[in-house]
């Protein structure tokens, strides 16, 4: 920024503090689940707030193995990989056709996709669960992955007919007189172009789907999703605060890593999508 | 123009997506809005029984509390939008350390609402760590979480903790699009930052600030599942049930399908509305 007047630096660094202060809090969770995660159930009773001194990893195997969120976890990496992968193929499929293929309907049928925007998974649960029990989709990591992309695919539609139709259209007309099909333009012109945006919906629906608990708790009602696992580690063990931050630890570690790769992806693309959008 | 096999691989790439949201959404949609005027119980017989779902729905307590909740969360809005506005505009002016402010502030934002939820059950509740920590300091403990009184303020002190990030970073971007010649000028003028805040920054905002209300008042309808679910179970009582965690209620006892469905309708409308306005406004944004 330009010169500011020495009043205003002070002020700026004033304004620091509080803020230092409330930064500190949103990191706090991390330490607080970390801290004690790593003592024992004994360990946490006498000292809640002191820092760890033998640290044990019985919790974190426990939660693992005896709470089953193994099992969970790998529930979640298989439902959210195949939703992400459907998103990104339907979305970019019916993204680059809405934004440069000319057919019939194509303004309706955008208008269709983003309207559905309108219908978040509460206003429709109870027929959606009827709808999902019709198809024999329900207990079925496949239904869970059908689900996710219904009720995330408006947005990474919308975010891809956006992008796609930012670029030249003569893009289309000239591999086409090379000779390439409609589907060779998509495969390896449309994909390609399209990965800076693949990339932030891929990020997104990653976070979107690990985190849900609404449609897998009413699609996957047998086995579990981690969240939902978490959800019922805290109902089941309300008095063993170590395990159950342990198996908060192993939850949420996929997408600490995430976030702290891919930070810049995560930002920008929110932020483009809520201003420009 | 369009050749012939443009037309049909077209309609053909864009079919996918259709048939998702339409068997997904759009169905259940119809579908719900006709059972809110049946009795059926979904697997027998079911008859026609007019607006009768609605009138028990406005004559059920759980709903009106429900609704009444809604509008405490919804008074609330003020501070869930001058909170991260202040944020942001502080760390656009040059805060130190004004990058790792940003990050930080969002990290909450991308834990689920179940992982924030069970963190802040422990600390929360009558035996946990604010107590312990108020009891230290030889204050008396609360419970936060099982007092009808303080239940629903918690639950909105987390949500806004949890998110207000995500708004910091749409003002964050909305910021950016501010002329700076106009600040430059102002300051120029003699104008003090607080002045060029109200008069210059903030009605250039105008659109992000009506943005940013809209979608927290969805997020508000939409999103607090979780952290209902592992925080206060909608409790105690009715205290901190909401509309979305009522129909999941209702829809659980499976048996009145009618009913839950006239309560789902009802949030349409008022979600219709809301995504209306949001449409509205983020089409007058691109036209800035």
């Amino acid at each position: 920024m330009s010169i500011l007047a020495k009043r205003e630096k002070r002020l700026l660094w004033i304004a620091c503090v509080p803020m230092t202060l409330l930064a500190l809090s949103c990191v706090y969770p991390v330490f607080f689940s970390l801290n004690n995660a790593l003592k024992t159930n004994k360990g946490y009773i006498l000292d809640r707030f002191g820092l760890v001194t033998q640290p044990t990893f019985d919790n974190f195997v426990t939660a693992w193995q005896r709470a089953h969120l193994s099992d969970y976890f790998v529930n979640s990496v298989i439902t959210t990989g195949g939703a992400v992968l459907l998103l990104l193929v339907v979305s970019s499929l019916a993204g680059f056709a809405l934004a440069m293929l000319r057919f019939p309907f194509r303004r309706f049928l955008f208008m269709v996709i983003l309207a559905s925007l309108m219908i978040p998974v509460q206003v429709v649960l109870v027929p959606f669960y009827r709808t999902i029990i019709a198809l024999d989709l329900v207990n079925t990591r496949i239904g869970l992955i059908i689900s996710y992309t219904a009720f995330f695919l408006p947005f990474s539609v919308y975010m891809m007919t956006a992008f796609y139709s930012r670029l030249p259209r003569e893009l289309v007309e000239a591999a086409r007189m090379d000779g390439a099909t409609i589907l060779q333009i998509w495969w390896n012109v449309m994909l390609p172009m399209g990965k800076p945006a693949l990339i932030t919906l891929g990020i997104l629906n990653t976070l979107y789907c690990w985190n849900d608990v609404l449609i897998s708790l009413l699609v996957l009602q047998k086995e579990r999703t981690v969240m939902v696992g978490i959800a019922a580690l805290r109902g089941e063990y309300t008095t063993n605060v170590p395990l159950l931050t342990a198996g908060i630890v192993l939850a949420a570690a996929p997408i600490v890593i995430i976030y702290v790769v891919f930070q810049r992806q995560i930002v920008n693309g929110i932020a483009v999508g809520a201003v420009k959008g | 123009m369009g050749s012939k096999a443009e037309r049909r691989i077209g309609l053909l790439f864009v079919l996918p997506a259709i048939v998702l949201v339409g068997l997904f959404r759009i169905f259940p949609l119809a579908w719900g809005f006709v059972l809110s005027f049946t009795n059926s119980n979904g697997f027998g017989k079911s008859a026609f029984v007019g607006i009768d779902n609605y009138v028990a729905v406005a004559n059920d307590p759980a709903f009106r509390d429900s609704i009444e909740n809604t509008l405490i969360l919804i008074a609330t809005l003020p501070i869930w939008v001058m909170l991260p506005l202040l944020l942001a505009i502080l760390i656009h002016q040059g805060v130190p350390g004004g990058k790792i402010f940003r990050a930080v502030y969002f990290f909450p934002a991308v834990l689920s609402t179940v992982i924030i939820g069970s963190i802040f059950n422990v600390v929360l509740r009558f035996d946990g760590s604010l107590n312990a920590f108020l009891k230290a300091f030889g204050l008396i403990p609360v419970d936060w979480l099982g007092n009808g009184a303080t239940a629903l303020g918690s639950l909105i002190a987390v949500q806004l903790w949890a998110t207000f990030g995500m708004s910091l970073l749409i003002f964050m971007a909305g910021l950016s699009t501010v002329s700076k010649e106009l600040i430059e000028a102002a300051r120029l003028d003699g104008a003090k930052p607080v002045q060029i805040w109200v008069h210059v920054i903030i009605p250039a905002l105008r659109p992000i600030i009506e943005f940013v209300a809209v979608v927290t008042t969805i997020g508000v309808l939409t999103s607090m599942f979780g952290l209902i679910y592992v925080l206060t179970a909608g409790g105690p009582g009715t205290a901190t049930t909401l509309p979305e965690f009522l129909i999941w209620l209702e829809q659980g006892k499976m048996n009145q399908p009618g009913y839950a469905a006239a309560i789902s309708m009802v949030l349409f409308v008022v979600m219709a509305g809301l995504a209306y306005l949001q449409i509205r406004i983020m089409s007058r944004n691109a036209n800035l």
